[in-house]
C-alpha cells in the first residue's frame, strides 16, 4: 500500500525527531551535570573554573563540606531541616489525610463551602500573611524555633488536600455501607478499612511532606535568624561565589536523596499535579 | 426571608421553659431536660467565655477600633500601646465573639430540640452517648476539627490581619511604638500619581505579560515535548523522559541559584567570553533589563516545562486507542488525526492545568527574587524592572517595613487572580461534575 517516498520521508522524521529529542535531553541534563562536576572541583572557587570545567578535580569540598563548620556549618543546616521535614511530614500527613477522607467521604453541611473556602485561600500571594505569621511567632515565642516552623508547614498542609481526596474517591462507597450495615462506627471504618487501603498515599503524602522543607528558603529566612539554626536551602543561599564548590556539593547531596524520590512517585506526581499543584 | 420570620415566630410560641432557661443561660435548659453532664459542659463554656471577656475580650475589641491612645514615652516612662499587637488581639476576640454566638445558638437549638423528644416520652442521649457519636456519626467534625485550627492559626489569621494593614498606615516610619491608625492611603498611594504608582503601573504591565507569555510557551513547549516522547518512532521512552523529570525533581532553589552562578560576571559563560577576546557582558546588571527578562523567561521554562509535560503524558494515555483505529479506518492522515483527536481532548483536560499554571507564573517569586535581588533600577520604586508584584511586595513589606502598601499589593494580586481562576473555574467541568466518576 505504501507509497514508495514514504520510507524516504519517515527516515527524515526519524532523524529530525531524534535530534529534538538529543537537544532537549541536553538541554535538562546540562546545568545538573555542570552542578555535579563543579563539586570535585579542587579550589572550590568559581573564578579558577576553566570555562565550565574545573581546572584541577578532587573531592576535597565533600569532605570541607562536613569538617569545616566554622563559617558554614553544613551538618547543622542539614540536621535542622531533618529535624523540621520529620516533624511537619508526620503532623502534615495526619492533617491531611483526616481533611481529604472526610471531604470526600462525608456529606455534610457546609461541605461545598469549606471546599469554595479553601479554594479562595489558596488565590492569596502564598507569603501575603507571613509579616502576620511573623508577628504571631514573636507573640507565641516561636522565633528561631524549628518546631514553630514545623507547625506552620503543617498547619498549612490541609490546604493541598485535594490529591487525597481525589484518592479517596476512588475507593468505592459501597465498602464502607457494607461495613456500616455490619454495625461498624465511622471510626473504625477510617482505621480498619480506609488506612490500609490507602498505604501508597499515606506513604506519598509522607514523602512529599518531607521534601518540602527542603527546599523552601522563604519562611526559615523569615523565622530562623540565628546562623546556626538555619536550613539547608538557607544557609546554601548564604554562599559566596569563592564557595562555589561547597554549594554544589551541598546541593548535590540533598538532591540525589530528593531526585530518587521523585522518580519513584512520578506516577502519584501527575495525579498532583493535574489537582492543581505548581512548582514555585 | 418572610418564612423565616415566621418560622422564628413559631419557634418563640412553642418554646418551652427549657429553650427560654437555656436562652438565660446557657446549658440551663439541659440540666432541666435531665441531660446533667451536657449542661455542666455549656455553662463552663459560658463562664469561660464570660471570663475571657470580662478580663480583656472587651477591651481588646476596643482596642480594635483605636488601635491605642497611649503612646509610649520613654521620658515619662509610658509604657505606651502596641496597635500592631492590638489589632490581632482584636481579631481573635472578634473570632471568640463569633464562636460564643456560634454556641449560643446551638446551645439554643439543642435545648429546644430535647425538649420536646422529652414531651415525645423518648429516650434522651447521654454525654456518654454524645461522646461516642464523635467517633461514628459526627465524625467528620471530630476529624476536621485539628486541620481546621491549624488552618485557622497559620493560614486564615494572618491572611484576615493583613487585609486589614492594608487599610492602615502601618509600616514606614509608623511601626510600634508609633502609633498606627485606619486609613485609605496605601490604596490611594497605587492609584494617585506619584513614584509609587507609576512603578506600580509599570510593574503589574510586565506581571501580567509575563504571565500570559509564559503561561504559553510553558504549556505548549510541555505539550510539544509529551506528543513527542509520545511518538511511535521513540525507543526508550523512560529514557528519554527521565531528563526533564531531573530537572523537575531538583529542588527549585538549587537550580535558581546554579543558573544566577552560571551567568554570573565571573560565572563559565562570561569565563569563556573573556577567554575568547570577548568583553564581559553583564547579564542580570542593572542596565540589562530585557536581557535578564528574557534570561529568566527562558530559565522558568526550564523548571516548568517538565510539569507540563508529565500531565500532558498521563493525558495522552488516556485517549481511547479506538478513536485512532477508527480514523485510520477511514484514512485520515496522521496529521489530521493528530488535529482532530489529540489537541481538541489534551486541550480539554488540561484546561484547569492552565488556570494554576497562570496563577503560579503570575505569582512566580523565586526567579527574580534568585536573579536579580540585589538590583534596584531607577524609576521604580524599591524595585527592580524585572521584578514581578509579588516580588515588589516581599521588597516593600519583608526588606523595607511598608507592611501597608504591602498588604495593598496582595490584595490586588489576589483579586486579579482569583476573578481570573474563579470565573474559569466555576464554569468547568471539574467543578460541576465532582461526583459523577463515584
Amino acid at each position: 500500500m505504501k507509497k514508495p517516498g514514504m520510507h524516504a520521508k519517515e527516515i527524515a522524521d526519524k532523524f529530525l525527531t531524534y535530534s529534538i529529542l538529543i537537544i532537549v535531553s541536553l538541554i535538562f541534563v546540562f546545568p545538573c551535570f555542570w552542578l555535579v562536576i563543579s563539586c570535585f572541583s579542587k579550589s572550590g572557587d568559581m573564578y579558577s573554573f576553566n570555562g565550565f570545567f574545573p581546572s584541577e578535580y578532587s573531592l576535597d569540598s565533600f569532605k570541607l563540606l562536613f569538617t569545616d563548620t566554622v563559617m558554614y556549618n553544613y551538618i547543622s543546616w542539614f540536621t535542622n531541616t531533618l529535624f523540621v521535614a520529620v516533624v511537619s511530614s508526620l503532623l502534615g500527613t495526619v492533617l491531611v489525610i483526616l481533611t481529604a477522607y472526610t471531604i470526600s467521604t462525608f456529606e455534610f453541611r457546609g461541605r461545598k463551602a469549606l471546599m469554595k473556602g479553601a479554594l479562595v485561600l489558596g488565590m492569596f500571594p502564598s507569603f501575603m500573611g507571613m509579616t502576620a505569621v511573623y508577628l504571631l511567632m514573636t507573640q507565641f515565642g516561636f522565633i528561631n524555633s524549628h518546631l514553630g516552623l514545623a507547625l506552620i508547614y503543617a498547619g498549612g498542609a490541609p490546604m493541598g488536600y485535594l490529591v487525597q481526596k481525589g484518592f479517596f474517591d476512588t475507593i468505592p462507597k459501597s465498602i464502607y455501607e457494607a461495613a456500616s450495615i455490619d454495625g461498624a462506627s465511622n471510626f473504625k471504618i477510617f482505621r480498619s478499612i480506609t488506612l490500609p487501603l490507602s498505604k501508597p498515599m499515606l506513604v506519598y503524602t509522607l514523602l512529599t511532606q518531607f521534601a518540602w522543607p527542603w527546599s523552601d528558603y522563604i519562611l526559615p529566612k523569615l523565622l530562623l535568624k540565628d546562623k546556626s539554626l538555619w536550613t539547608v536551602a538557607v544557609g546554601l543561599m548564604s554562599l559566596p561565589e569563592t564557595e562555589f564548590a561547597r554549594f554544589s556539593a551541598g546541593s548535590v547531596f540533598i538532591a540525589v536523596p530528593i531526585v530518587i524520590l521523585y522518580f519513584c512517585l512520578s506516577k502519584y506526581l501527575v495525579n498532583g499535579m493535574s489537582a492543581g499543584a505548581v512548582k514555585q | 426571608m418572610k418564612n423565616k420570620i415566621k418560622k422564628l415566630a413559631t419557634f418563640f410560641r412553642e418554646s418551652g421553659k427549657e429553650t427560654y432557661a437555656s436562652m438565660a443561660f446557657m446549658g440551663v435548659g439541659q440540666i432541666l431536660n435531665g441531660q446533667f453532664g451536657k449542661g455542666m459542659l455549656y455553662m463552663l463554656t459560658e463562664i469561660a467565655f464570660m471570663l475571657y471577656f470580662g478580663f480583656t475580650g472587651i477591651t481588646d475589641i476596643i482596642g480594635f477600633f483605636t488601635l491605642g491612645t497611649n503612646k509610649a514615652d520613654a521620658w515619662a516612662g509610658i509604657v505606651g500601646d502596641n496597635s500592631v499587637i492590638m489589632l490581632l488581639r482584636g481579631i481573635f476576640a472578634w473570632i471568640a465573639l463569633a464562636g460564643l454566638i456560634w454556641m449560643y445558638i446551638s446551645n439554643i437549638k439543642d435545648a429546644h430540640f430535647y425538649a420536646e423528644e422529652k414531651h415525645n416520652n423518648k429516650m434522651l442521649p447521654s454525654l456518654k452517648n454524645d461522646i461516642s457519636s464523635i467517633l461514628d456519626k459526627n465524625f467528620y467534625k471530630a476529624a476536621l476539627f485539628l486541620p481546621l485550627l491549624g488552618v485557622a492559626v497559620f493560614n486564615i489569621l494572618p491572611i484576615i490581619f493583613m487585609i486589614l494593614i492594608a487599610f492602615t498606615n502601618y509600616g514606614g516610619k509608623i511601626v510600634p511604638p508609633e502609633l498606627v491608625d485606619w486609613t485609605f492611603d496605601s490604596f490611594k498611594k497605587l492609584v494617585v500619581l506619584g513614584e509609587l504608582s507609576q512603578s506600580f503601573v509599570k510593574i503589574l504591565g510586565w506581571n501580567l505579560l509575563w504571565a500570559f507569555a509564559s503561561t504559553l510557551f510553558n504549556y505548549f513547549a510541555g505539550l510539544g515535548l509529551a506528543l513527542l516522547y509520545n511518538k511511535k518512532c521513540v525507543k526508550g521512552k523512560a529514557i528519554w523522559r527521565a531528563f526533564p523529570i531531573l530537572a523537575y525533581a531538583i529542588p527549585g532553589f538549587i537550580t535558581l541559584l546554579a543558573f544566577k552562578y552560571m551567568f554570573s560576571n565571573g560565572g563559565p559563560i562570561n569565563n569563556i567570553i573573556v577567554d575568547n577576546g570577548g568583553q564581559i557582558i553583564d547579564f542580570l546588571g542593572i542596565n540589562s533589563k530585557w536581557m535578564a527578562r528574557g534570561i529568566g523567561f527562558f530559565i522558568n521554562a526550564w523548571l516548568s516545562v517538565p510539569s507540563i509535560m508529565l500531565l500532558a503524558t498521563g493525558v495522552l494515555s488516556n485517549i481511547n486507542n479506538d478513536l485512532y483505529e477508527a480514523a485510520d479506518i477511514d484514512g485520515a492522515s496522521s496529521f489530521l488525526q493528530f488535529r482532530k483527536i489529540t489537541l481538541p481532548f489534551v486541550i480539554f483536560s488540561t484546561t484547569p492545568v492552565l488556570i494554576s499554571q497562570f496563577i503560579g507564573n503570575f505569582n512566580n517569586f523565586g526567579v527574580f527574587f534568585f536573579l536579580r535581588s540585589d538590583v534596584l533600577s531607577d524609576g521604580y520604586f524599591l524595585a527592580s524592572d524585572t521584578d514581578l508584584l509579588i516580588n515588589w511586595l516581599y521588597r516593600m513589606s519583608i526588606d523595607n517595613n511598608y507592611y501597608a502598601i504591602g498588604a495593598a499589593i496582595s490584595l490586588v494580586i489576589f483579586a486579579i487572580t482569583s476573578i481570573v481562576s474563579l470565573s474559569v473555574y466555576v464554569r468547568s467541568a471539574a467543578y460541576k461534575k465532582e461526583d459523577t466518576f463515584r
